[in-house]
């Protein structure tokens, strides 16, 4: 499946933790803020002249010094993160904020703490569940993490600035949602390692200096026409999910990624946070109702019917749920959502993997049996 | 009409030449480092065997690890969907398939006419894999083909300790050392196979009947260790080599292919 040829743009943003737009927002006087998990509000880490920057470890080649401090049953990602750290590729951050959602992610803070001494880290205490006291306790979480951003960054992270966040937050949410509908189309107007592109980039550049080219990429992406052949839509689902070859060798055997659901991905995360109202609170609301994350008790079959909508929006033909080795979190969901979805009809592949790039031959093997096996 | 299909395997690669639904022509080569030159070898002595040339072939599917390396294909299909429909031609009443290729195994599902509909595979680690039982016949000094008659003489098979290809190997030269007779080791490494093979058939839910193909399949030591853990007799491949499945399977699609089957 072709790609468009400026997708390479967005390919040289996503080559290092920090790319030129975070570079050109620095050099500004602006102050990149690190983070690992959706229930860090984006929005939050926006207020005055910081940004959010996901943390990401490209082209990782081993974890050796993370191996030592990180024991063998932790998962790629988190030690990943660590390597890059004690490398020192997260040293002009402004700061990081964690949450403490699950041991793998844990053990990343304490380490990352004792060993870099971030000047600013905070981790916030997420909720298991939701309903009016959960909610009143995340916007107190929310709103002690501003306070110490206003402190410490000398930024105001209330009020109407916070307010205006939300609403710029919102302009480039919606293009990023007009850009993943077109994946709704038959032949759809993008390819699924496009969008994976498009949507990784968003998590690690200043939004306004990357909206241009969002905009452009959306307006060429029309002009272009449908993408193709494709032998199968698939819908990925699971947990962290940067590595740009993953989908493209999924679409290399004729699966065009038309829908996610994961950590990294868009649905259903792009909807926008209410305009209206406290907008610490809206923040928090959004967040604990949007990010539909296994780590939340209760809510499974919230999770597996937006999965099976999502499919049947999107008209996936299967579903691939993708999660790191050790992940428990997306260990003990994959299996019963793949129990769930498999009684519902819908065909699932089920894929374990490490953060970085590999046993692609197998990857490939996978996949196009999986689409094999729906008769594609 | 000839069709033909060439298994292109981390260990071995298999070349099928089919016409009139028989097996015309079939070879099985030691894989050499590129998988184009096996393929190249594999096809060349089948066509030679059935005195024929490409040209005489109506159409070609390549499977296996280097399906994706044949320059003479039509079209690259996995060997998961290649043995499925390989192990249904060799045994009609074929509802589960397990395949133990040289660096993976497989346990595929059919439905009743043959389709594969469900599958599930470790390829993530050398156990329960044909370098298994590479890696313990040279440990034991002995030919691979000769580690499943090895086990019917044994009175007491031992256990290996580890699913680890390494540590099982340790555990095996350890019990050479000890003076266990060769017998007992080798029906203790067969059982160990089939213990890795059962939890993959049982993660798949099998139905009857259950034939096994590839190569570790002529391992009859595997074979009975594996009916024992399932608690069912596998169904027995008679009709041709169960290592040509995936071929055969290939040639099959081909045929399809050539008959303006899908693609």
């Amino acid at each position: 499946m072709n790609q468009y040829a400026g997708i390479s743009l967005f390919d040289d943003l996503l080559a290092e933790p920090l790319n030129r737009l975070a570079e050109q927002a620095m050099g500004e006087g602006r102050v990149p803020v690190g983070y690992t998990c959706s229930y860090v509000p984006e929005t939050l880490l926006s207020a005055g002249k910081l940004f959010p920057v996901r943390l990401r470890a490209p082209g990782i080649a081993g974890t050796e010094m993370a191996d030592t401090y990180m024991s063998n049953v932790i998962c790629s990602y988190t030690k990943s993160l660590l390597e890059f750290a004690i490398g020192g590729a997260y040293d002009r951050l402004g700061g990081v904020v964690f949450t403490a959602n699950c041991d793998h992610m844990r053990r990343l803070m304490d380490n990352l703490e004792y060993l870099r001494k971030p000047a600013f880290s905070h981790t916030l205490d997420v909720p298991h569940k939701r309903g009016g006291p959960a909610l009143d306790w995340f916007t107190e979480e929310l709103k002690m993490l501003a306070d110490k951003m206003s402190a410490h960054f000398g930024v105001s992270a209330a009020g109407d600035d916070l307010a205006a966040a939300i609403r710029s937050r919102n302009a480039f949410a919606e293009a990023l949602r007009a850009i993943g509908d077109l994946r709704k189309l038959d032949p759809p107007l993008i390819t699924g390692g496009e969008f994976h592109r498009v949507m990784i980039a968003s998590l690690v550049s200043p939004k306004d200096l990357l909206m241009p080219l969002v905009e452009d990429f959306r307006r060429r992406a029309v002009e272009r026409g449908g993408v193709g052949p494709y032998r199968a839509r698939i819908m990925v689902a699971g947990g962290e999910l940067d590595d740009l070859s993953f989908i493209d060798v999924i679409e290399s055997q004729g699966g065009l990624v038309v829908a996610d659901r994961f950590c990294t991905g868009s649905l259903p995360g792009l909807e926008p946070v209410p305009e209206s109202g406290d907008p610490l609170r809206a923040i928090a609301q959004h967040t604990l109702y949007k990010v539909l994350c296994p780590r939340m008790m209760e809510e499974f079959d919230e999770r597996e019917e937006a999965i099976r909508q999502t499919a049947l929006e999107y008209r996936a033909d299967g579903v691939i749920i993708q999660a790191i080795k050790f992940c428990d979190t997306w260990g003990v969901e994959g299996s019963t959502l793949t129990a769930a979805l498999r009684s519902a009809g819908i065909p699932v592949l089920r894929l374990e993997r490490e953060y970085r790039h590999g046993g692609e031959g197998q990857l490939r093997t996978r996949v196009q049996a999986f689409i094999e096996s729906m008769g594609k | 009409m000839m069709v033909a299909g060439c298994d292109v395997g981390s260990l071995t690669s298999k070349a099928v030449i089919m016409g009139d639904g028989k097996i015309v022509a079939s070879v099985i080569i030691k894989s050499k480092a590129r998988p184009g030159d096996s393929a190249d070898a594999a096809m060349g002595q089948a066509l030679s065997k059935a005195g024929l040339s490409m040209n005489d072939i109506a159409c070609c599917v390549g499977t296996g690890y280097g399906r994706d390396r044949i320059s003479f294909v039509k079209e690259a299909v996995t060997e998961i969907a290649c043995h499925a429909k390989g192990a249904q031609w060799l045994v009609p009443s074929a509802r589960t398939v397990i395949d133990i290729g040289g660096q993976d195994c497989k346990a595929m599902r059919l439905d009743a006419r043959g389709n594969m509909v469900k599958f599930t595979a470790n390829d993530k680690c050398a156990s329960g894999t044909g370098r298994f039982l590479e890696v313990m016949a040279r440990v034991l000094h002995v030919e691979l083909d000769d580690l499943g008659t090895l086990s019917a003489s044994s009175r007491s098979a031992i256990t290996l300790a580890s699913a680890c290809t390494v540590w099982a190997q340790a555990d095996v030269i350890q019990h050479l050392n000890s003076g266990v007779p060769v017998a007992d080791i080798a029906a203790g490494i067969n059982s160990a196979m089939a213990s890795r093979m059962s939890v993959i058939v049982n993660n798949i839910g099998f139905e009857r009947d259950v034939v096994m193909t590839g190569g570790v399949a002529k391992n009859a030591g595997v074979v009975a260790a594996l009916e024992k853990l399932l608690g069912l007799r596998i169904k027995r491949v008679t009709r041709a080599d169960p290592q040509l499945a995936g071929a055969i399977g290939a040639a099959l699609i081909a045929g399809e292919r050539a008959q303006g089957g899908k693609s």
